[in-house]
């Protein structure tokens, strides 16, 4: 008797298991259908975890690279020396080149106004430190210390001195804000060869060091090692930043070439960017060029 | 207690996810730390911690990554209970068996990921079956690695403190 009344009980908490891995496979259908079915927006659930996620990450962050600083501080004393001295006949090429520089532009700024070009309008941007990646393998997304209070809202574009990062998606939290990678399978830039002005549009793909350029002519020349900059035609991305260098080029299947570009920015290693504050210009800047 | 041990581990999982490691292009890792906690906690404790690990753990995976809520909590549920079920009714006693499910595991996990999104319509984020075979594969020897260095370490740092040679393969093991 005794055996059967535990062989219930097992039976017994095996069929409320059951009952609950139901309900909770059944709770997450719901979950997902409601988001496959709503108006793309921020859940509160989101914005909750991801704005007190951050600061945990912010902290996390900082307490990482101070143990990276006082570790690089520390054998960055051995041989600081050799590199003082390499580093002041650096500055004295510089000093040189900067003279050179300085010329260059004086003689440029000249000509522009002897063609009577529009003075570029500079862009009111902000800097953002990189404080976290995503949270799993399959997005490419990153989390930067600036948000809604800095004034970073949704589609910004973020930027870094090489080229261009990506934009800013979902709702920005009041301190951090999510970046989506131009490498990102559902991310595009409007684009152009520099070399040719052929427009295109450059997405994301499953290889991450990839991005291919679509909708380019069959009939436009694009080669191998050809700049390809942003056209600025989306309204997010300022035109003429740097997105990468066409490294294949084949005819494609309709009438469209299937150009592979190499991304300029070395993602892995982003440690600060800027992220351009007015959309606006952007657009505007856009239309008038 | 245990219920918090479970939580802190996912959370400790996600930061080092997030901000700890920064490898792999577009500066994430190619390791589910989050999905390696559900699956040895699960084969450890049994079926509801392991649904109750993979719910959370994937809930908040998705809040703070690009993506559908929902999705990565549905997967790691499941894997969760079928991790929980196999440790209640197997002994995974070597290496080579915890390192073929957990790789197992993460296989499920990555095509159940990509399948959904399928099902539901939108692009998936991911299809390269390379990058899956490689998470699946870093998945399984940090399974192995981690905890086995958590149970070393105590002994190795004993050593060290003591003069000895903490690398003294022998002598790893504190008993």
């Amino acid at each position: 008797m005794p055996t059967q009344v535990g062989l219930e009980t097992v039976m017994d908490r095996r069929q409320r298991t059951g009952y609950l891995v139901l309900a909770v496979v059944l709770a997450h259908v719901i979950l997902i259908s409601a988001q496959v079915n709503a108006a793309p927006g921020t859940s509160v659930l989101q914005s909750v975890t991801f704005g007190v996620f951050a600061e945990v990450q912010r902290w996390v962050t900082s307490a990482r690279d101070g143990v990276f600083n006082v570790w690089s501080g520390y054998v960055g004393l051995r041989g600081v020396r050799e590199a003082n001295l390499r580093l002041n006949a650096e500055i004295s090429d510089l000093r040189l080149d900067l003279q050179e520089q300085r010329a260059l532009a004086n003689q440029t700024r000249s000509l522009e106004r002897l063609l009577e070009l529009r003075e570029t309008v500079a862009l009111p941007t902000l800097s953002a430190r990189v404080i976290a990646v995503d949270s799993t393998p399959y997005f490419r997304t990153l989390t930067v210390d600036r948000g809604r209070d800095n004034g970073v809202r949704t589609d910004l574009a973020v930027i870094a001195s090489v080229g261009v990062v990506g934009r800013v998606v979902g709702d920005p939290g009041p301190r951090a804000a999510q970046v989506q990678l131009l490498i990102d399978r559902n991310a595009a830039a409007g684009a152009l060869v520099e070399r040719t002005r052929t427009s295109g549009v450059v997405v994301g793909t499953d290889d991450p060091a990839l991005l291919v350029m679509e909708y380019v002519s069959n009939l436009e020349d694009v080669r191998v090692g050809d700049e390809i900059v942003t056209s600025g035609i989306d309204g997010i991305y300022p035109k003429g930043f740097r997105i990468g260098k066409v490294t294949n080029v084949e005819e494609g299947v309709g009438l469209y070439q299937l150009i592979h570009v190499e991304p300029i920015v070395k993602f892995s290693q982003l440690e600060d960017v800027l992220v351009v504050l007015n959309s606006q210009a952007v657009r505007s800047r856009a239309e008038s060029e | 207690m245990k219920t918090a041990q479970v939580g802190i581990l996912i959370a400790v999982a996600l930061l080092v996810q997030t901000t700890v490691i920064k490898i792999g292009a577009g500066g994430g890792t190619p390791v589910d730390f989050v999905l390696i906690v559900v699956v040895l906690t699960a084969l450890q404790r049994g079926p509801v911690v392991g649904l109750w690990a993979g719910t959370f753990g994937g809930l908040f995976q998705d809040a703070l990554s690009g993506g559908i809520i929902g999705v990565s909590g549905l997967t790691k549920t499941i894997i969760g209970v079928g991790s929980g079920v196999v440790g209640s009714r197997f002994i995974l006693g070597t290496v080579w068996h915890r390192l073929a499910f957990v790789i197992g595991a993460s296989l499920v996990q990555a095509f159940s990921y990509l399948g959904i999104y399928s099902l539901i319509g939108l692009k998936s984020p991911m299809v390269s079956f390379n990058a899956v075979g490689v998470e699946a594969g870093l998945n399984g020897v940090v399974a192995i690695v981690v905890p086995w260095l958590f149970r070393v370490m105590p002994a190795m740092f004993h050593r060290f403190r003591q003069g000895r040679n903490p690398l003294n393969r022998r002598r790893w093991t504190t008993s």
